[in-house]
């Protein structure tokens, strides 16, 4: 018996400005970007204060819906169930469906909120300084203090919710958490050791401990005098560095089987999947893009297609120099002159990067577009001033039918994921 | 594990890095009393000093880069260079899969509010620059994982891990099917468990569901490397016969849960718990007795020699029973506070004698 096919019938996602899939991407269809001065940032004086951060606003609306129990939710677990129960709506599941047959939850995630922590910590600093730990426990006797909290929390709350019995896991692989929770629940649903998935990825980290370490790594984009919307540039001439982002996105995969007996109607499909480790250099790729293509390549292999079947590609496009540039030329060696006929994105120009999020959010953008046959613009694009101009990044929303897309992750470390989704 | 055809999968080769020392055999020592936390005098420990890495495998400058976890895990995977090396695999066909759960979390938050305590002056984004602590702070797992694979060179397939101490089985079963289903030759798997900060224990203090007893907490690392062929020499080889995996929230549910997985667990080789000769798990698993009436099955831990390894714990099992070579199947059972199960079956195997 062959692979079993993988279905996509609902999704969910919470992006900076907006509380939704549909939302988001009306929004960037609009060219209209998330990204925005943030106030801690600008408090701190920080030289570029950009970033794509989920606002108080937005915050009392997801709060509002997700009810909290004795204990109130940290905001990761607060997230991801405002999002899981989006795509739990859309595809027609309530949280029993998952106790009936084999199911799992696979989350992607890097941290939690570490610079509340440290705040709330270094209140109780001594006179030496050090932390007073008896002065600590008296006020912090309740699970849900700073220290309480662990990386994979939002998976277990989630796990929770749905009562899942069978598979969860947490995966804590940089800028391609996302992507690699989604292949890894696809290749479970596939292989037939689950029928049922809820896979994406929960990051938060547009704040200032983020900031200090990625600039540190000289990988935030410092041109004061651009406005924060047009900081984040991927593939231009110009191009500085990313705009810090954050957001969760959550699909909903089941079996081909599961999802006919059921009578639910599918979305799109993911084909393929490949994840590769690097080892070149902890914060940059090969320069020839060469392990960006072999890691393409082989994506599209285990999707069964040949490279001339992807009309589209939603690149990892981070804005960083070596990035788009290793990535550019991954996509030449990868489609040749197929590029001619193919048109490509970058989402992260809208809605900063938004790390191990990232992957999740550029899926669910992707299969609206194979869903609509809609595709949607790279802000801050002009070919005139790109660096690749002859890829064809699109600088207005296009009408355009399309099969199938590639969509890339590569993360921080030399881990690189490809996934293939296509129509339903 | 479902019952697909698939390749086999071996491991050859294991390495450890805890209390008891750093060679397997270090397990059946003598058992040393725990230690006291400087920090908690009623919580004890089994602390580690922090490892020099091997210079014949790592650069050196990396010794200076990462903080005490870090560094055990890279000692452990420095242990398997040699035999990694001698496959004399091309690296796109090694894949490497790691266990660290705590690495962005809380040990190296507390490492940064001491640091800012030690340098209250200092700029904060100067600290961050300058300070190997809070580098590790905010650096990823994967930054871990990619010195392994620069020294290793692992260029397959890679992953890291963490849902809590059941992590191990995770990364486990990850190299397994990326090499059962021929996307890679050889996976290397790496685990470290928490630094033994104050976090810890103020993690375990306030989180639920609370402890019955203070656990005795352990530091330490393990790797092992597997692959889909037996080891060269030899008569016997150690193979992954089986594994599953469940989770319940609920502790009425639990026992229901670990059932299901120590039977899905033996499935593929159709065994029932009578056809186990070696079971392993840590004294204080939930139901274990209750579990384990169907079996005369001889149980061990080396919990008592380590102390509690968190995501490290299975890993050093594992590489205790390759050490161990014990006849027939062994089977490890792994359960975290948060209400994981996980399960994995290894065969020692007769080789065929070559013609």
């Amino acid at each position: 018996m062959g692979p079993r096919e993988v279905l996509v019938t609902g999704y969910g996602l919470v992006a900076p400005t907006a509380l939704d899939a549909a939302t988001l991407f009306a929004q960037i269809g609009a060219k209209r970007s998330c990204i925005r001065q943030h106030p801690v940032f600008a408090e701190l004086g920080f030289a570029a204060s950009a970033a794509g951060y989920i606002d108080p606003v937005q915050w009392q609306a997801i709060t509002a819906q997700v009810a909290a129990g004795d204990t109130p939710l940290p905001r990761q677990s607060l997230l991801a169930e405002f999002v899981a129960r989006q795509a739990l709506q859309q595809a027609g599941l309530v949280r029993a469906d998952f106790c009936r047959v084999p199911s799992g939850v696979f989350l992607g995630a890097n941290k939690h909120c570490v610079s509340r922590d440290l705040q709330e910590a270094s209140r109780y600093m001594d006179d030496v300084g050090s932390v007073d730990l008896d002065r600590y426990l008296d006020n912090h006797t309740l699970a849900g203090g700073p220290f309480a909290r662990r990386i994979d929390q939002q998976t277990w709350h989630i796990a929770q919710l749905l009562g899942i019995r069978d598979h969860i896991s947490t995966h804590s692989d940089a800028c391609a958490a996302g992507t690699m929770a989604i292949g890894a629940a696809f290749r479970a649903i596939e292989r037939g050791d689950i029928d049922l998935a809820l896979c994406g990825a929960v990051e938060l980290m547009a704040h200032e401990l983020s900031y200090y370490s990625f600039d540190g790594l000289g990988a935030i984009c410092q041109r004061a005098d651009l406005a924060p919307e047009q900081q984040s540039r991927p593939f231009m001439n110009d191009r500085c560095g990313f705009v810090l982002g954050e957001g969760a996105a959550m699909i909903v995969l089941e079996s081909r089987q599961h999802a006919e007996r059921r009578k639910a109607t599918p979305i799109g499909r993911v084909l393929g999947y490949a994840n590769f480790c690097e080892a070149q250099k902890i914060t940059s790729s090969s320069r020839d893009g060469s392990h960006y293509a072999h890691c393409m390549k082989a994506a599209i292999a285990n999707a069964g297609l040949s490279c001339d079947a992807v009309d589209h590609v939603n690149t990892h496009g981070t804005s960083t120099q070596a990035n788009d540039r290793s990535e550019a030329l991954a996509i030449a060696q990868v489609f040749g002159t197929g590029v001619d006929t193919m048109t490509f994105t970058a989402n992260k120009s809208a809605i900063g990067h938004s790390l191990a999020a990232s992957g999740a959010l550029e899926a669910v953008l992707s299969l609206m577009s194979l869903q609509q046959g809609v595709l949607l613009p790279t802000l801050n694009y002009d070919p005139a001033n790109a660096e690749f101009p002859e890829l064809n990044f699109l600088t207005e929303t296009q009408r355009q039918p399309i099969n199938a897309v590639l969509s890339n992750s590569f993360g921080f470390g030399g881990v690189n994921s490809s996934l293939v989704l296509g129509k339903a | 594990m479902n019952s697909r055809q698939t390749k086999p999968v071996y491991l050859i080769a294991a390495s450890v890095f805890n209390h008891a020392g750093t060679e397997c055999a270090d397990l059946h020592g003598t058992v040393q009393a725990a230690q006291p936390l400087d920090f908690a005098p009623d919580q004890l420990a089994y602390p580690v000093t922090v490892p020099r890495l091997p210079t014949t495998v790592f650069d050196r400058k990396i010794q200076r880069s990462v903080e005490p976890q870090g560094a055990r895990l890279l000692f452990c995977a420095g242990q398997i260079a040699a035999p990694l090396n001698d496959l004399q695999l091309p690296g796109e066909r090694v894949a490497l899969m790691a266990a660290i759960p705590e690495v962005d979390g809380p040990s190296s938050c507390w490492e940064a509010v001491q640091a800012i305590a030690e340098q209250p002056d200092a700029l904060l984004a100067q600290l961050f620059a300058y300070t190997p602590p809070l580098h590790a702070l905010m650096m990823l797992n994967s930054s871990v994982m990619a010195y392994v694979a620069e020294a290793l060179h692992c260029h397959g397939p890679m992953g890291g891990f963490c849902s809590q101490s059941n992590a191990g089985v995770d990364a486990l079963i990850e190299a397994f099917e990326h090499i059962a289903e021929g996307r890679a030759d050889a996976g290397v798997v790496v685990s470290s468990s928490p630094n033994l900060s104050p976090a810890l224990y103020l993690r375990d203090t306030t989180e639920r569901p609370a402890l019955a007893a203070p656990d005795v907490y352990g530091e330490g690392a393990a790797a092992l490397l597997l692959t889909a062929s037996p080891p060269a020499n030899g008569t016997r080889a150690l193979r992954i016969a089986g594994f599953a995996r469940g989770y319940s929230a609920v502790p009425e549910r639990s026992h229901a849960v670990a059932r299901k997985v120590i039977q899905q667990t033996l499935s593929r080789e159709k065994l029932g718990l009578r056809d186990v000769a070696h079971i392993v798990a840590a004294p204080d698993t939930p139901s274990l007795a209750l579990l384990l009436t169907d079996t005369q099955a001889i149980l061990h831990s080396c919990r008592h020699m380590t102390g509690n390894l968190g995501a490290s714990a299975l890993l050093t099992e594992i590489a205790l029973a390759l050490h161990d070579q014990h006849d027939g199947y062994t089977l490890l059972l792994n359960h975290s506070r948060t209400g994981h199960w996980g399960a994995v079956l290894l065969a020692n195997e007769a080789m065929e004698k070559q013609a």
